[in-house]
């Protein structure tokens, strides 16, 4: 499968690069985009979702880039240091760059909208992204500098979440207390035209983009939250390109001859954790034993119709950090013998916890799960939860926490490893502290991740990130199973929409020829 | 007449309250940590505490509640978490579709199904009888989802005469107004058939037909007047059914109407919304029921007022 997408993604540069022999770049259209759900808002401080991040960056931008490749790019800032110590960070702002409404970006504006996003009043669900930040100043006219508490390395990458996103500082003076920005004023490529809330956002080509103007006069973001709807759209050319197409309509639309199929890297990994102080999960062979015991090439393609790519890490390649530790391969004699090994010759019974439809096919994925676990001996019971009632069920302490295993997944929006592995697998995030809900502990694991958050140079932290995935994949603290693939579609005569592994799709690059 | 009216009017009052109490509770004896779920996994417990505190879910429950009712006294139902915008605008910029798509789907329902039933019945056990029946019956038991999926493959993917999903021109009504109203229709066709062969029986109708009128001026002069009282009343009765059924049809279709708002909202465990949205469809409800009660008053004087 691995092989396979990496055709596919070769195939699709390929095929673009033929494309752009064929026909040079054209200016003009009106590209509409169907997405399956409506931005809960477009203020930076009100943002939380990947849909919301979708329209918003296209309008008002963070200050540095997150390409595709995970590499940070110059945005609205040009270039960045980190102090000696670790705790400032100086960014050098671009100069000549102005917001849709004329006012000039500078220092002060990005100083304005730290300042709102960091301020715990207003309440930005992605405040903690960059809540090490105890001072925003301006230290000259393009010149930032951030103050930090503690060393913080993933700084850059969090500072670069489509959240943190600068909107024009009049509007922010403009701002009732208590009020939401519903038409967020940016630096962008693109301008809000309208938001016809329920239905659409109509953006159009900002004709003083401080970067190319993009080659689209009008963008339209549609919100279409049933599955067939979209793929009907995309069928009968109503949308020339639809997020989440669901897997059982890949044939049909790849049998399409106007559609093109684009399967592209998400972040998320999904995984059914160990609770790692329970009998016998204690025991490292047990846990091993069960990841030998699945088949999850047979769970991506047979369930999840290709849409997905069994776990090589606990974060997916796209994350800064990742070490392409696995897989776990299929293989139930040898779960066996390391089961015989742990003194569980018979197996043993334990309990699965698992929501559902807050994944993809997470239900059936679950009971294939148990059906594998079946043939080595283990017994597994299945505890269904609704999604409000199990995230409570695993916020317990260790002492009261009464559960076996629970499925669970986790996106990496940051694409630092950082926010994948410290989160879940650090002992200091034990509930109800965090979400390292299978209470699993190394030392080392824990000093590798601790050193990697302090740590500027990117060379030291990949090595540490290195150091740590090794022994979290070989301690097995979950039973590894999928990074999710996202499926989008495409009709022909489309270039150059870029498919973003967080979950976006971005259109200031593309053109239609027609 | 107009005693009754009041007395009708005064009875809406305990159902208003009935509906509040349920939309409150309902909200709240989910299980789980609304806050919690809410933020979802990613949150920092300072972020799940301060939904709390915004949201009042630390208050006992009569306190809340009293806030609840206090605020919606005064036409405040507090402020999305989702959106940070007020309900009340929320729903005012959906309520208008929604019932710009309940009322075409009643118009669909009785331009087809009144003729349908009227044909039925006088020509009854005719292949068009039959038929008809027979369609009617489809439409009852098929599911809105199913049916709206159908239709758009038919209409847009196969024929392309019709836009398949959203809100625009005339052409975007069509679907989704005939996949809500299938159900309207063919309930309104078998109303309006069994109450026209009802009528059809009675001893005037006998008469006029014994004076040698044409049987035509019988049944559209003589007969259909009184078979429509109780048509009349389930139209009305099914435009409060329309109006809540207006969630599967809008959410299949992209339709941005108060329905589909309710299962983002849900989605997002947006509980103000949610709350908002199910106390306007339930109210909505109540108060088109006592427009038919009254409107059947002012057509039937059979009715009593006491």
């Amino acid at each position: 499968m691995r092989v396979r997408l990496l055709v596919g993604l070769l195939l699709c540069a390929a095929l673009a690069s033929v494309g752009a022999l064929a026909a040079e770049p054209q200016y003009g259209g009106r590209l509409v985009i169907a997405i399956g759900v409506e931005p809960e808002s477009l203020d930076p401080i009100g943002m939380s979702s990947a849909p919301a991040a979708t329209v918003s960056e296209h309008i008002s931008q963070p200050l540095i880039y997150l390409d595709v490749d995970g590499t940070l790019q110059p945005s609205l800032a040009v270039d960045w240091e980190a102090s000696e110590d670790g705790r400032v960070w100086t960014l050098h702002l671009r100069e000549g760059v102005t917001f849709h409404d004329g006012t000039p970006f500078n220092a002060e504006a990005v100083k304005m909208n730290l300042d709102r996003f960091l301020d715990p009043a207003s309440g930005a669900p992605f405040r903690f992204l960059i809540a090490r930040v105890t001072e925003v100043e301006v230290a000259g006219e393009y010149t930032v500098k951030l103050y930090t508490d503690e060393p913080f390395a993933p700084m850059l990458a969090h500072l670069s979440h489509s959240f943190i996103a600068m909107v024009s500082p009049e509007q922010l003076r403009a701002l009732e207390p208590g009020d939401a920005i519903t038409h967020p004023i940016g630096t962008g490529p693109f301008k809000l035209e309208r938001w016809n809330r329920g239905e659409q956002v109509i953006l159009t080509a900002n004709e003083d983009y401080w970067g190319d103007r993009p080659y689209l006069d009008e963008v339209v973001f549609k919100f279409v939250p049933e599955d067939s709807a979209r793929v009907v759209m995309l069928e009968t050319g109503e949308a020339d390109a639809i997020m989440r197409v669901p897997p059982l309509d890949v044939p049909r639309l790849d049998a399409h001859a106007d559609v093109e199929v684009v399967h592209a890297t998400s972040v998320r990994v999904i995984y059914i954790g160990f609770n790692n102080l329970r009998e016998p999960f204690t025991d490292v062979r047990v846990r091993q034993a069960l990841n030998y015991a699945i088949d999850k090439q047979e769970i991506v393609d047979v369930i999840l119709g290709g849409a997905g790519e069994p776990s090589t890490a606990p974060i997916v390649p796209a994350v800064f950090g990742y070490y392409e530790a696995g897989p776990y391969e299929y293989n139930p004699e040898k779960a066996q013998e390391l089961l015989a090994e742990a003194g569980y010759p018979d197996g043993f019974s334990a309990t699965l916890y698992h929501p559902t439809g807050r994944y993809m096919m997470d239900a059936t994925i679950a009971e294939t799960v148990q059906s594998y676990l079946m043939d080595i001996g283990i017994d597994a019971e299945l505890i269904t939860m609704e999604w409000a009632a199990y995230l409570a069920h695993l916020q317990e302490p260790p002492e009261t926490a009464d559960y076996d295993m629970y499925m669970l997944g986790w996106g990496t929006v940051t694409l630092d490893a950082d926010y994948g592995l410290y989160a879940l697998l650090h002992s200091s995030q034990w509930p109800p502290a965090g979400w390292a809900v299978g209470f699993y502990k190394n030392a080392a694991v824990d000093a590798a991740l601790d050193l990697a958050r302090v740590t500027p140079p990117l060379d030291v932290r990949q090595a540490l990130y290195e150091t740590a995935v090794k022994g979290i994949w070989h301690d097995a603290p979950w039973l590894y199973l999928h990074d999710e693939v996202q499926i989008n579609g495409v009709r022909e005569g489309v270039h150059g929409l870029i498919h973003h592994p967080l979950e976006n799709i971005s259109a200031w690059e593309a053109w239609i020829d027609r | 007449m107009v005693w009754y009216f009041f007395r009708r009017l005064f009875l809406v009052i305990p159902t208003l309250v009935g509906v509040s109490i349920a939309v409150f509770a309902m909200v709240r004896l989910i299980p789980g940590d609304p806050a919690l779920a809410m933020a979802g996994p990613h949150a920092t417990p300072d972020y799940v505490q301060q939904i709390r505190l915004r949201l009042s879910l630390d208050e006992p429950l009569h306190v809340q509640y009293d806030r609840f009712m206090s605020g919606l006294l005064q036409g405040d139902l507090g402020r999305s978490t989702r959106t940070q915008r007020p309900v009340t605008a929320e729903l005012w910029d959906k309520f208008p579709h929604t019932v710009e798509l309940t009322l075409a789907s009643l118009l669909i329902a009785t331009a087809f199904g009144l003729p349908a039933g009227i044909i039925s019945a006088a020509k009854r056990y005719s292949i068009f009888d039959n038929l008809s029946m027979l369609i009617a019956l489809l439409g009852v038991s098929m599911p809105v989802f199913w049916l709206g999926l159908m239709l758009m493959l038919l209409f847009s993917v196969t024929l392309g005469w019709l836009p398949s999903v959203g809100r625009g021109s005339l052409l975007h009504l069509i679907l989704p107004a005939l996949t809500l109203g299938a159900s309207s229709m063919a309930f309104v066709a078998r109303i309006t058939r069994s109450s026209m062969l009802e009528v059809l029986r009675q001893d005037y109708v006998v008469t006029a037909r014994a004076k040698g009128l044409r049987e035509r001026r019988v049944i559209y002069e003589h007969a259909l007047k009184n078979a429509l009282i109780p048509v009349v009343t389930v139209m009305g009765l099914q435009l409060g059914i329309l109006l809540g059924g207006a969630v599967l049809t809008e959410t299949v279709f992209a339709w941005p109407g108060v329905g589909r708002l309710m299962v983002d909202s849900i989605q997002a465990r947006d509980y103000p919304v949610v709350q908002g949205a199910v106390l306007l469809l339930a109210v909505s409800f109540v108060l088109v029921n006592l427009l038919v009660d009254m409107t059947y008053a002012l057509l039937d004087p059979r009715i009593k007022y006491n």
